[in-house]
């Protein structure tokens, strides 16, 4: 493979967070959580392009923090859409290689290695997974299903598509009026084809409500850092 | 081929640095930093003339100007690998005696300059690792009356190094800090205008530490603050190439 393009996910707004900022721009040791993956990102050649969409609003914030960091590959900050499918869809539109990496802004642990095993996966289409460590039954008020945990995966980013058909998928999607929370079920909904599950880490946690954001903060010292905190 | 930074390079420590690096194998370009061309000129007449070495009379306390050496430095070579903030400032004053803008120039020059220049450096080096030393004193160790801006900028030195090198780890660089004593600089002499500057520490036993804390030698020791002091009443030997303690003297 390549060179390919990355969308890096930046739309949220941060109602589960429960703050005014969206949280991919709020701090896990004094350091946005944009910029952590946007370290790593930068520090990848096959990555010859990167598109963010971004509310409207925090745009700016976006390319000031892009700009403070000193990242030097070709940066394109987009205004999102009104959901996450709708932010992909408008940003897939700005690729210009044949395979996309798809990350999340808010998952700042995803490591250089993880995006570098990602894009020399031998299957165009290839994600991150786990397995689910828990119960999972089908219902909400009242149990409806059982469901077999050992077919289940905890889908996770990044994640690599021929640009071209997921394209074509979100184009689909959009005129059906069909909603999908991330990009791996939407494909598979229009294709049917396999697409590969590659082994993730529990590090390469999505950042949603405020446990999150404490959580985040000791992985980062512990994991990131790999220093001892006695106080 | 590796590019380093040297602030204050236009006397005291930070000749005696720059001077043992130009020794060092590892090390082609050598970036002096000072508000004195002249002195600088001095300095570059003692280095290996085999080195690729630039001078730059800049002003650490003017960020804008910081900002465009750096920046330039770091376009030109690809990244900087090591950076010595040796300049320091000192006018030392009682509480009473201390004005807002003594105060204000010790910090510019001995914590913001250091912040600044870590700040720009850090853009490039964080792509490929590096070793950053700052060069505080052992006055911001303890208590020394009538050092006030003085000796409080330097323990904040000591803990900028230290909370630093904890957060720069991520990118593979390491933070020293060293805290000389007594050391025969032109600084030394405007904190102690009395003293036997023969008797004490020599700039280039400070480089001598120095130059073996960017070695394999110092792998373990980033993230302390690492004393280099001469013993009292033990005599330091007047340094040529080796360091070397002399017996004591009474």
């Amino acid at each position: 493979m390549n060179r390919v393009s990355m969308v890096l996910l930046a739309g949220g707004v941060g109602k589960r967070m429960k703050m005014n900022v969206p949280k991919q721009l709020l701090t896990i040791g004094g350091k946005p959580i944009i910029a952590h993956v946007l370290e790593k990102i930068e520090m990848i050649d096959e990555i010859a392009e990167v598109i963010i969409p971004s509310p409207e609003n925090y745009i700016e914030e976006t390319i000031m923090t892009i700009n403070d960091h000193q990242f030097s590959k070709p940066f394109q900050v987009i205004e999102g859409g009104s959901s996450r499918q709708e932010s992909t869809y408008k940003a897939l539109q700005h690729v210009q290689h044949e395979h996309v990496i798809i990350h999340e802004a808010v998952r700042p642990f995803v490591s250089k290695e993880e995006f570098i095993h990602l894009i020399h996966c031998e299957e165009e289409n290839a994600i991150y997974g786990l397995d689910i460590p828990f119960t999972v039954l089908e219902g909400k008020e009242y149990i409806e299903g059982n469901l077999e945990r050992d077919r289940l995966v905890n889908i996770q980013l990044p994640q690599k598509f021929n640009t071209e058909k997921l394209l074509a998928a979100h184009e689909k999607a959009h005129h059906e009026m069909n909603e999908f929370t991330e990009d791996a079920s939407l494909y598979f909904h229009y294709y049917g084809e396999n697409i590969k599950v590659l082994e993730g880490t529990e590090y390469n946690i999505k950042i949603t409500k405020p446990i999150d954001r404490k959580v985040a903060e000791i992985i980062y010292k512990d994991y990131v850092l790999g220093r001892e905190y006695s106080e | 081929m590796k590019t380093c930074i040297v602030t204050g390079a236009s006397r005291g420590i930070g000749r005696a640095i720059a001077v043992k690096l130009s020794e060092r194998n590892d090390i082609d370009n050598l970036i002096l930093v000072a508000r004195s061309k002249n002195d600088l000129n001095e300095t570059v007449k003692l280095m290996n003339e085999q080195k690729n070495i630039y001078s730059y009379s800049v002003d650490l306390t003017n960020s804008a100007e910081t900002q465009k050496l750096v920046h330039s430095v770091g376009q030109e070579f690809g990244t900087i690998d090591l950076l010595f903030n040796v300049a320091g400032y000192a006018e030392p004053k009682s509480l009473l005696e201390t004005t807002l803008e003594n105060w204000e120039t010790t910090y510019k020059v001995n914590v913001q300059s250091v912040f600044m220049i870590t700040k720009e450096v850090v853009k490039f080096m964080k792509k490929t690792g590096g070793k950053i030393v700052n060069v505080a004193s052992t006055a911001g160790m303890s208590s020394r009356p009538g050092w006030l801006a003085y000796a409080s900028s330097k323990a904040a030195l000591i803990s900028m190094s230290q909370t630093l090198s904890d957060e720069l780890a991520e990118y593979g660089i390491k933070v020293y800090c060293v805290s000389p004593g007594r050391c025969a600089t032109e600084l030394r002499r405007i904190l102690a205008p009395d003293e036997d500057q023969s008797k004490i520490m020599q700039p280039e036993h400070v480089a001598d530490v120095v130059n073996n804390l960017i070695s394999d030698h110092g792998l373990c020791l980033d993230g302390q603050n690492i004393v280099i002091r001469q013993q009292p009443h033990v005599q330091l030997q007047t340094v040529s190439n080796k360091t070397e303690t002399a017996s004591p003297s009474r």
